[in-house]
């Protein structure tokens, strides 16, 4: 049974507001701090001041004598009581698969050393001030050039490098190389991305309890995979993995920044094994500015190929990325995802990405929105709309020139990446046009462009064969659990998570229409371990919908099959005479009722079943599909660049979108229009940087980090294509990252157009008015 | 590791407001910002703290029908006040017409700016702004990382148009 091709008054497709909203407007929203606190115990967490150093002193004593302590845990006593917490995705010559909790050097400043606890939060952190830490300076590596400077400080000597490891993706460079010489036309270009903080309204933060009469630990988490978090405690504290139970409350806000175990956390969890008591530690936002994990922050050469009737004959990037002090859980991950994804909608002659991932002394990097699609999208983009003014070509017509057929899939990139469905030139001939209405008029001193960009992006990451051929210790697959209870009600069960995203809403559409009952009956209960079928990857990279809701589908439609099953026999009559109506299955021919409610009842019961058939009212299903399905979009966007200040405004910003079929579109407008705000930030105004000399992280508050408002993002113009996947149950693909993407590109580009002088040196974000106005300055139009 | 220890007695002080219609008095330290008190001492948890940096809003209650941010304020500045957080919003069980305006334009997402923001143009709407003003000068106040503030202004405007203002 397939949604897609249903049709009427069907809840799959209906535009309807979330379930939850109604509690979460009423304030009765309850995040992992507004859990009771009684008999709640304070951490705060001891971190590093140094970017670089050997740690030769670490003195509690102070806070130890102060009598205001209930504990305080060190270097020491951490590296006794812990083992060092596994990581998922590694990169070939990684010398590191774990990430260490007892701290002897440390390598960033924020790196937290240890936890003190006491009666109430502020008490707990005058008591972190208290602790003296000696540290032998080292010097600071700052950035990815000062890391392979040939006389660069090591932050591992013994690893012989800053090289943290690095694979290539295609072809060999060699064979690239070939063509490139043998091209009418390359055009070349160093491109990078600003290192962004994914700032979650909620900060991170964990309530520990461990009960030592029974030897559990149970863990509230504002975490978007609460088994991961299950797993990596159970290592890290030395327990078996039933002895801890994790369970998300609501999360306010994640974007990737919320897919770990820190060590953080580890240590909070520590404390209360120790103390055998609860004990909470809230991130506050310096802490989440500066050490929490970070995305993006990457290098990377790029050469486009053409020959002379502007075909695309080869496409080499070589990525840099910044991967902080040490390689986090899937540290190289969007690194590797950006080289697998530099071909985007177009079709290469040849196209080959190298990776080199490079320690800095920095808070490592990691997983935010976008996931190295948005990095691919700004090098591709842009040196597409670099070899088009080179060549006094318009750009859109390059890229419809070279974009893959409607025909021609499934399309397997150079990369490997085989796309599996899809109308590519579609969605940006819909784009283009949509432009063409939008261009305003420049004025003397403020200058206006558009721009048209395209994107494909991985969604639904899978399938678990493909993580197990990259050695990824991700479950590829994800499952669902529909229980029909003994009073008829409905609880489903998924290992993806609820995080703001409204997958709640989504699933219980799905499983409604599936079962055939009315929405009210269903509730959607994700993110308890205890109950929530395993996923350690959970809700992350686009999964939730496609892979949860397929597995759904399936466990809905058996589900139905054995209710009305039951029915029949209550009713005496044939399956094929039952109909269910609302809350009522009715026999055809005698009219004879029975409630869903009484069907339920009787199950549970164990009455009226067939010999062979199953007592459990429970249908579980894991969904692996056979391949990974991609959403694609284009992106416009219309500029306004002043200058005499640098400022550049979005005026206008429109997509044309497919992510297959649309369970909710007011949900998934809502996720295309707040990663469009995201990448709005990215574009033109987040940075998470560093001190060059120091290592002292720049942005340590809302007021130097500065987030899109209001003001600077516009209405968003969405329009939907649907091509459903012929790969997912239901024909679903992701919606979550795909406004993220092409932001940045669009914009610059837009910026390009509307002032070409500066075209050649829109490389780098956030563009900023001041990296704007010196591009104008130096191209003699500044004010 | 410490011997647990019987915590020394901080300097207490009990702070008595007006809040949400009810008298309520508890005891805080003197240096206890607003928005630690309602939250924990008083249980009021529907208040959030995103920054502590009087930036992101998300913490704005109202302070005699002002909208301040609690989190630039300490507990024993709110005394004797009279006091209106998020929880205070719906009457007689029913959403107010702005709070169901945010749910129909899907206004919110992981909802954690959401009850900073419902505070502050709760406010505006009582003190007759413009819904053009409302969606410029106090949703600009106002940091939300999920929704791209689309919904909201859709919310501001519906709502607005829909009490014929
Ligand atoms: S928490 Fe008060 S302004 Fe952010
Ligand atoms: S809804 Fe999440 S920050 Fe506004």
């Amino acid at each position: 049974m397939t949604i897609a091709t249903r049709n009427g008054d069907t809840l799959v497709g209906k535009r309807m507001p979330r379930l939850h909203d109604d509690r979460m407007l009423r304030g009765h929203g309850r995040y992992v701090d507004d859990i009771d606190e009684t008999g709640v115990l304070h951490a705060a967490i001891i971190r590093s001041p140094a970017a670089h150093g050997t740690i030769t002193r670490f003195d509690a004593s102070a806070a130890r004598e102060s009598g205001e302590a209930v504990l305080v845990l060190g270097p020491d006593e951490i590296g006794r009581l812990t083992d060092p917490l596994p990581t998922t995705w590694r990169i070939p010559g990684q010398h590191l698969a774990a990430v260490e909790l007892a701290i002897r050097t440390v390598r960033y400043v924020g790196q937290p050393l240890g936890v003190v606890v006491a009666r109430n939060r502020a008490v707990a952190e005058d008591l972190a001030e208290l602790v003296e830490i000696d540290i032998d300076p080292l010097p600071a590596v700052v950035g990815i050039e000062a890391a392979l400077a040939p006389d660069a400080p090591l932050l591992y000597p013994e690893h012989g490098g800053n090289v943290a490891g690095g694979i290539h993706f295609g072809p060999p460079v060699e064979e690239l190389d070939a063509l490139f010489a043998g091209a009418a036309h390359v055009v070349e270009r160093e491109f990078a991305v600003q290192r962004i903080n994914p700032s979650p309204m909620e900060p991170r933060g964990v309530l520990a309890e461990w009960i030592p009469s029974t030897e559990q630990l149970t863990v509230w988490a504002s975490t978007q995979v609460p088994h991961l978090v299950r797993q990596e405690v159970a290592v890290g504290l030395r327990l078996r993995v039933d002895q801890v139970r994790v369970v998300t409350p609501d999360v306010g806000g994640a974007f990737g920044g919320k897919t770990t175990l820190y060590a953080d956390e580890a240590m909070t969890c520590l404390a209360a094994k120790v103390l055998g008591r609860r004990v909470k530690w809230i991130e506050d936002r310096t802490e989440n500015l500066t050490a929490s994990y970070q995305g993006r922050g990457q290098q990377a050469r790029c050469r486009l190929g053409l020959d002379a009737d502007g075909r695309f004959t080869a496409l080499h990037v070589h990525i840099h990325g910044d991967v902080g002090a040490f390689l986090s859980t899937a540290g190289s991950g969007p690194f590797q995802v950006a080289a697998l994804t530099i071909e985007g909608p177009y079709r290469f002659g040849a196209a080959g990405a190298t990776v080199t991932a490079v320690f800095t002394n920095a808070v490592p990097t990691g997983a935010y929105r976008g996931y190295g699609m948005q990095e691919s999208a700004w090098i591709r983009e842009r040196i597409i709309d670099e070899a088009a003014r080179e060549l006094g070509r318009d750009a859109n017509e390059l890229r419809l020139l070279n974009t893959i057929q409607p025909e021609q899939m499934p399309y397997t990139t150079g990369t490997m990446l085989t796309y599996d469905s899809g109308d590519y030139p579609a969605v940006l001939r819909r784009a283009v046009e949509m432009g063409e209405t939008r261009r305003r008029p420049s004025t003397d001193r403020i200058r206006r462009g558009i721009a048209v960009t395209g994107n494909v992006e991985i969604t639904g990451f899978a399938p678990s064969a493909l993580l197990e051929m990259f050695q990824i210790h991700w479950s590829g697959y994800e499952t669902g659990t529909i229980r029909v209870n003994e009073d008829g009600t409905v609880t489903v069960f998924s290992g993806v998570t609820p995080m703001g995203q409204g997958i709640e809403t989504a699933l219980a559409q799905i499983v409604a229409d599936e079962l055939g009952v009315p929405l009210e009956m269903i509730s959607v209960q994700l993110g308890d371990t205890a109950t929530a079928p395993y996923s350690n990857f959970s809700s992350q990279a686009s999964r939730s919908l496609p892979l949860a809701g397929a597995a759904l589908i399936t466990a809905g439609a058996t589900m139905r099959e054995r209710m009305l099953g039951l029915a029949a026999r209550a009713l005496g009559v044939g399956v094929e005479e039952v109909k269910l109506d609302g809350t009522v299955f009715r026999a055809g021919t005698t009219g004879a009722e029975v409630t869903w409610r009484d069907v339920a009842h009787r199950g549970w019961m164990g009455w009226g079943r067939g010999e062979t058939d199953k007592i459990l009212l429970e249908e579980t299903v894991s969904f692996d599909p056979p391949g990974i399905t991609y959403a694609y979009s284009a992106h416009g966007a219309a500029v306004a660049v002043d200058l005499d200040t640098g400022k550049v405004t979005v005026e206008d910003y429109w997509t044309v979108n497919d992510s297959g079929v649309l369970v909710n579109p007011l949900i998934a407008d809502g996720q295309i229009i707040g990663a469009i705000a995201q990448g709005l930030g990215t574009a033109l105004l987040e940075e998470a940087a560093f001190d060059p000399e120091t290592g002292q992280p720049l942005a340590t508050s809302y007021l130097d980090y500065v987030l899109p408002l209001s003001e600077d993002v516009p209405d968003i113009v969405i329009e939907h294509h649907v091509t459903p996947s012929p790969i997912i149950t239901g024909g679903f693909k992701g919606v979550g990252e795909s406004g993220i993407q092409p932001p940045a590109a669009t914009v610059g580009n837009a910026i390009a157009n509307a002032v070409p002088e500066i075209a050649a040196g829109l490389t780098a974000t956030p563009l900023s008015p001041s990296r704007i106005w010196t591009l104008l300055e130096q191209a003699g139009l500044e004010g | 590791m410490t011997v647990p220890t019987t915590p020394a007695p901080a300097r207490m002080r009990t702070v008595t407001a007006t809040v949400n219609g009810v008298t309520r008095s508890a005891e805080t330290e003197p240096r206890a910002l607003l928005s630690d008190f309602l939250r924990h001492d008083l249980g009021l948890t529907g208040t959030h703290v995103g920054c502590e940096q009087g930036v992101c809003g998300a913490c704005t209650v109202l302070v005699d029908d002002v909208p301040v941010r609690s989190c630039l304020l300490l507990a024993v500045q709110a005394d004797g006040r009279r006091i209106e957080t998020v929880e205070a919003l719906a009457q007689d069980g029913e959403l107010s017409g702005f709070q169901r305006a945010m749910r129909d334009e899907h206004g919110l997402q992981c909802g954690f700016c959401t009850p900073g923001i419902l505070m502050s143009v709760t406010a505006a709407e009582r003190e007759g702004l413009t819904a053009e003003q409302t969606t410029t000068e106090v949703l600009g106040g106002h940091v939300c990382r999920c929704t791209g503030y689309q919904g909201i202004r859709a919310a501001i405007e519906h709502h607005w148009q829909e009490a014929g203002r």
